[in-house]
């Protein structure tokens, strides 16, 4: 069953298959021809003559041979997504290779050396907007370690019936071109009804100071979603017979999309991120940064069509495919979920140009007209409250259903001393296991009391009135089930949750299965500010564009922590060539290796660097046009000092 | 010795829930009419089946059984992570998964070991808690580079599992068939 599904699913070319020794030959053709997918149709780039292009299978241990043939009147490239590899065959147009002329054949050749889910694309240009990407499936040498019976690769992308360059340059002239839910006029004067004049006045004059706008989700619009190059309509079907298990392989292959994905009725095992393999671990909904792979195990045990559903985080529409036990079975489409918007929360101090926010008389702020799903977003701690709370402010109205991650710090838990008058576990409700049926309202924390609560130094320590010491608590598995795990600042907008109110995974739930054998302190560590200014389409690291910055400079065998502090109000997938970034969530030597992370708005997230692979690399924000205006960086790995002395 | 460790671990576990076995109703294994089996000795034992638990896998994948036999299966952890060998029908698992993720949600279990503190800590007055241990009979938990072993006499009248119940690794296909020969 398994077999007949790789062949399917694998029109690899001309595999040639030397004896003994693992190697095969493979071809790839960028070619261009019209294309219409979902109405829109235009001339598109191709593959082997598709959108996207062959899944190509390879196997640990094999050297592998790629013709790329470029049929295209302008330069093409392909790169390795994710591929361990000697860095001239990484496939960069300008740090790893010049490239592959119109008309020219450029072969690669590097062993695997890893294995796992990964893609390939071009690096040239917009030319992945146009279609030229591809999945790569490879086997691993020793025994695969989990169980299933059959495998489906589902990427997902966004199709435009513009090309990447008419989307660029109007990005460029207008930023918000495709922002269709700009707030209006009327919509100030409505909230100027409900919050006041100077209120609202001032938070539109905040929003325009970042060059943002609360609906600012994504750059683009007026996508058509595809899962494996097919819309929604098209519907992609993989096949299952009821009770087998089934491994979905997920990549996003956007060039501007992050998508919420789940399957309604099925509980998803995520055993793979990034082509690593992590301890399984049971979802109802994950989020999937564009570059990112999950790799997911479902058991579907019922007669009956499963929609796979992924979301675009901004709302405007699916991608979706089918799970079902035959052919031409499809559900209808649920409605889209409610367009998320940036609240202050998202707004990093650094990235308010110099405004003084201690002159902003919080007093007079109406937390509690505020909408609920905006109350609960508001961030005392980053907005430097450094006073007591007033006292006119209304906490219980503001809605703090959910926890502050900071607020409570489980992770620290320990139960060495309960404090049964403080924690009163028969009222913890803990007969759901799910994170959110707990009430915490209900454990023993009666009212906080306002002027006593520091939002700013929220960690409970003994000025607690509660006497509930969490300092010395430790539910660490239930800090990570609580709230965000910090991957978005507190209270943010873009926060996710479940569709069907269940888990859904936070960067800290993915541990890696193997612990990393030579996990250490950093040698040193490296602050990266991700930079930019929407209105004027200008992203940038540390404030200065890929043309006009150094490269940055690495030594061999040296561990590096790279410390990412997003001072822009849009997320970042950032991309490393080459080397993994071993995101830190606090599971040490399990941190779990990842080729992309994604970088919310107003926080911080550090990634350690063992730098094992010389040569220079690109390093980036894997938003296409992003990466275009400059969110980009070149990495050179050089030998040891000592070591090139004696060169 | 690290062998008796690994069983003082289960005993330690046990010794928090006296209730496990009534309230969940297995163990004495009566399962939809069938039963599963029961605990035996060393020395009633026909043989000996070695088990290793990897990171996600058994070996051996299936396990071959007949009515009446009594088995002494030893049991080999050679992976990172924490890990069960439980013997069952394929319902009694899914239960047993819950209670396990609520171990790990308390604490009482990590992904590589068990937490003694937590684990000896009385749970049981909690509601939703009652009972939390693991004490089954038909079930051990390893961790990484443990051995531990358990006897069962397979009586043959139902269709058997063995698999491992910590959170995510059943769902991920850590689990094997027991056929009756």
């Amino acid at each position: 069953m398994l077999l007949s599904c790789i062949k399917k699913a694998a029109p690899v070319l001309a595999s040639l298959w030397s004896l003994g020794a693992l190697a095969g030959t493979y071809n790839l053709v960028i070619d261009e021809q019209p294309l219409e997918i979902d109405g829109k149709a235009k001339n598109a780039m191709t593959l082997n003559g598709g959108v996207p292009g062959p899944t190509l299978r390879f196997r640990e241990g094999e050297d592998v041979t790629i013709n790329v043939t470029n049929n295209l009147d302008v330069d093409s490239s392909i790169h390795w997504h994710g591929l361990l590899l000697p860095y001239t065959q990484d496939g960069v147009p300008g740090i790893s290779f010049p490239g592959i002329k119109p008309g020219e054949t450029f072969t690669y050749r590097f062993p695997i050396v890893q294995a796992g889910t990964y893609w390939y694309h071009s690096h040239s240009g917009f030319q992945e907007q146009e279609g030229v990407y591809g999945s790569i499936v490879i086997e691993p040498a020793k025994r695969e370690p989990y169980r299933y019976d059959r495998e489906y690769v589902v990427m997902l992308s966004d199709w435009s019936a513009e090309t990447g360059d008419q989307i660029f340059s109007n990005l460029k002239g207008q930023s918000d071109y495709y922002n269709y839910s700009q707030q209006t006029l009327g919509g100030f004067f409505k909230d100027a009804s409900q919050d006041g004049f100077a209120a609202t006045l001032r938070d539109r004059l905040d929003w325009g100071s970042m060059r943002m706008m609360p609906t600012d989700i994504a750059d683009v619009s007026g996508y058509s979603f595809l899962v494996n190059g097919k819309s929604t309509d098209d519907n992609w079907t993989g096949l299952f017979q009821p009770g087998e298990r089934v491994r979905l392989r997920f990549i996003n292959a956007s060039a501007m999309t992050y998508f919420d994905v789940r399957i309604p009725g099925l509980k998803m095992t995520v055993i793979q991120a990034d082509g690593n393999n992590v301890q399984p671990v049971g979802v109802d909904e994950f989020r999937i940064a564009v570059a990112e792979t999950y790799d997911v195990i479902v058991q579907p045990k019922e007669d009956r069509a499963f929609s796979i559903l992924a979301e675009s985080i901004d709302r405007s529409g699916f991608a979706r495919g089918t799970l079902a036990p035959r052919e031409g079975m499809k559900l209808a489409l649920p409605e889209l979920r409610e367009r998320p918007l940036l609240t202050m929360s998202d707004m990093s101090m650094a990235s308010m140009g110099g405004m003084d926010h201690g002159s902003m008389d919080h007093s007079a702020m109406n937390h509690a007209a505020m909408a609920p799903s905006q109350s609960q977003t508001v961030d005392h701690a980053a907005m430097g409250h450094s006073q007591p709370q007033p006292q006119a402010m209304d906490h219980a109205a503001m809605g703090h259903t959910q926890p502050q991650p900071q607020a409570m710090d489980h992770a620290a838990m320990g139960h060495t001393q309960p404090q049964p008058q403080a924690m009163d576990h028969a009222a913890m409700g803990h007969t759901q296991p799910q994170p959110q049926a707990m009430d915490h309202a209900a454990m023993g924390h009666t009212q906080p009391q306002p002027q006593a609560m520091d939002h700013a130094a929220m960690g409970h320590a003994p000025a607690q009135p509660q006497a509930m010491d969490h300092a010395a608590m430790g539910h660490s598995s239930m800090a990570a089930m609580t709230d965000t795990g910090g991957d978005y600042a507190p209270g943010s907008g873009l926060t996710p949750t479940a569709a069907n109110g269940g888990k859904f995974l936070v960067y800290g739930d993915l541990k890696a299965m193997t612990p990393y054998a030579d996990y250490r302190a950093p040698d040193r560590e490296i602050e990266l500010r991700l930079t930019g200014n929407m209105e004027r389409y200008f992203w940038s690291i540390n404030g200065i564009k890929f043309s006009d910055a150094e490269p940055v400079r690495l030594t061999y065998g040296e561990r590096v922590r790279i410390k990412f502090v997003n001072d822009t109000m849009m997320m970042h997938p950032m991309h490393l060539h080459g080397m993994w970034m071993q995101l830190d969530k606090g599971n040490g030597r399990f941190n779990p290796l990842k080729h992309v992370v994604n970088v919310a708005p107003n926080t911080t997230l550090t990634v350690d660097v063992p730098v094992d692979a010389i040569g220079e690399w690109a390093f980036h924000c894997h938003l296409m046009y992003h990466m275009a205006s400059g969110m980009f960086r070149k990495i050179v790995v050089e030998p040891p000092a000592a070591q090139a002395a004696q060169m | 010795m690290r062998f008796n460790r690994s069983i003082a671990l289960a005993l330690a576990l046990a010794a928090s829930s006296p209730l496990a076995i009534a309230a969940e109703g297995h163990g004495h294994a009566h399962h939809g009419g069938s039963t599963i089996g029961q605990p035996g000795t060393a020395a009633e034992a026909s043989r000996t089946v070695e088990v290793t638990l990897n990171d996600m896998y058994f070996e051996p994948e299936s396990i071959a059984v007949k009515a009446g036999e009594t088995v002494r299966f030893v049991v080999k952890n050679e992976g990172a992570l924490l890990h069960e060998f439980n013997i069952g029908t394929a319902a009694m698992h899914e239960k047993h998964q819950s209670r396990m993720q609520l171990m790990m949600d308390h604490g009482m279990l990590t992904p590589t070991g068990i937490n003694h503190e937590m684990a000896n800590m009385d749970h049981s007055s909690m509601p939703g808690m009652e009972g939390l241990g693991h004490q089954e009979p038909n079930s051990v938990l390893v961790a990484p580079g443990e051995t531990s072993e358990m006897v069962w006499t397979f009586s043959g009248d139902a269709q058997l599992e063995f698999a491992c119940n910590v959170p995510g690794h059943y769902a991920a296909g850590m689990a094997g068939e027991i056929r009756l020969d």
